[in-house]
């Protein structure tokens, strides 16, 4: 490793005499100069109570965007990630494991100490990412990553056998997985369906009144500001990509000697 | 002189190190290592330039989940590359 | 010496970096022939992708992320946010790719270990000599 640190710190004293040079010739153009225009419509129109037919209600511009103003590449985008977990999925199809006693396994006690300590606190912060997703940076897909480290975590300390002492295997990950996004289809069909019942004109995954589209969500609770439909998008995709982190790593920690018996008394086709 | 540009000309260079050391080492624990320095450098560089919606994906996939399951994988087939 | 302006100078230095360290990945997945490694490789130049498209929408100091903080604003505040914000619309691409790419990433390191338990080794070059 030492002649490899070598080589990169001589390549890094390269790079700075190159861009020196090029800094000499004018440089790489107007780097950071201002913003495009259509950004400025973003910025000006994602919180102004002043201009009702274009507002989204919410003051975290990045959220609007994905869920609001561009809220059908977020549903593809959830498409695609179900379709890499059902691959993961049948790759280990029809694997049964035996249950072992869980007494004696894992890391030493101080470190299964900490471990209890930290895993509330990570799934309060996650929590609170999740339903704060509309007034500061946060949402459903940082919460679902945040969250995603517990069950590596369980894995790693504990061991595998925990986890199926505490009966959270693979059909449970799956049935709340499928419940998120379940949340998720059922919010995209409220604005056609209270359209439906009143008699008026209303698209699916639509959050503030538009020009001939008068039906609307709450975009204040109480007093509290909710911002229509975001915070029910950001808890149903919250509890999705937790969920699907969870399948992957169950999967992953079977132990490889069982996985070759069953597989190799399937038959020997390839 | 502005802060911001000093301290992601750092954090870009300590990225350009420990990447290059991450793909020419042949024990592959070490090169996981590496990859996720690499990945803690552009964290702060995203920080920098006013991004904290990315930091918040960023941060527990790169430096929490890869290096995790690339280590099972490694553990369960074999450990050290051969040029 | 030739005086230069030196916040330009320590903008290049990060632009050529990253393109320097694009291609140093592109040829970790092209030139080595263990899997686990083009699987490594192939992280680190998806996120030096993405830190280039955030790169392109970022303003001059002094700019403050697109959060608004003030609960009822003015259309006086509205125009001074509009003025000092950096660009929303990348980051909002780039949380849909970097998730895409971790789902994608992960069913790769699924089919890797199936292509262990059936061939018995990760190096491309025997795998290629095997021919099923």
């Amino acid at each position: 490793m030492r002649k490899d640190l070598v080589v990169a710190i001589c390549l890094a004293i390269v790079i700075v005499i190159i861009s020196y040079i090029v800094t000499l010739g004018g440089g790489l153009g107007p780097l950071f100069s201002d913003v495009r225009p259509l950004a400025t419509v973003y910025l000006g129109t994602t919180f102004n109570t002043s201009n009702p037919i274009f507002t989204a209600m919410s003051p975290e511009a990045v959220t609007a965007i994905v869920w609001d103003y561009r809220g059908l590449d977020t549903l593809f985008e959830t498409a695609v990630f179900y379709l890499a977990i059902i691959g993961s999925v049948a790759i280990y199809r029809g694997i049964n494991e035996k249950l072992r006693i869980s007494m004696g396994f894992g890391l030493s006690k101080i470190v299964k100490v900490v471990t209890k300590l930290l895993i509330p606190m990570n799934i309060a912060v996650a929590t609170s990412i999740a339903l704060h997703g509309h007034l500061t940076p946060g949402g459903g897909f940082q919460a679902g990553a945040a969250m995603a480290v517990i069950p590596m975590l369980l894995v790693v300390v504990f061991s595998r056998y925990f986890l199926l002492d505490i009966r959270l295997s693979k059909d449970l990950a799956l049935t709340l997985r499928s419940i998120g996004l379940l949340g998720l289809a059922l919010t995209l069909f409220t604005p056609v369906v209270i359209g439906l019942i009143n008699g008026l004109n209303a698209y699916i995954m639509q959050n503030q009144a538009k020009i001939n589209a008068p039906v609307s969500l709450p975009a204040f609770v109480g007093g509290s500001l909710i911002s229509g439909s975001l915070i029910m998008y950001n808890v149903s995709e919250f509890l999705a990509v937790s969920f699907g982190f969870a399948i992957l790593f169950i999967l992953l920690s079977i132990e490889e000697g069982l996985v070759k018996d069953q597989m190799r008394g399937e038959g020997v086709e390839h | 002189m502005e802060l911001t540009y000093l301290l992601l000309a750092i954090s870009m260079l300590f990225a350009l190190i420990a990447t290059y050391i991450a793909i020419f080492e042949k024990n592959l624990v070490k090169a996981v290592i590496f990859s996720a320095l690499q990945s803690i450098s552009f964290a702060l560089a995203l920080y920098l330039l006013r991004a904290p919606d990315i930091v918040l994906v960023y941060l527990p996939i790169t430096v929490g989940v890869y290096p995790a399951a690339i280590l099972f994988l490694i553990r369960k087939t074999e450990e050290v590359e051969e040029v | 010496m030739l005086s230069i302006n030196v916040d330009e100078f320590l903008a290049n230095i990060s632009l050529i970096s990253l393109i320097a360290i694009i291609g140093i990945s592109l040829y970790g997945i092209f030139v080595r022939p263990n899997i686990i490694k083009k699987i490594i490789a192939l992280t680190i130049f998806t996120d030096a992708s993405n830190l280039l498209a955030i790169l392109v929408g970022f303003r001059r100091p002094p700019s403050i992320p697109p959060v608004l903080l003030n609960l009822q604003p003015s259309p006086e505040d509205i125009r001074y946010f509009t003025q000092v914000a950096v660009d929303p619309l990348p980051q909002a691409l780039v949380l849909t790719a970097i998730v895409i790419g971790m789902a994608v990433n992960l069913l790769i390191i699924f089919i890797a270990l199936q292509v262990y338990r059936l061939y018995g080794t990760l190096d491309v070059r025997k795998i290629k000599r095997l021919r099923g």
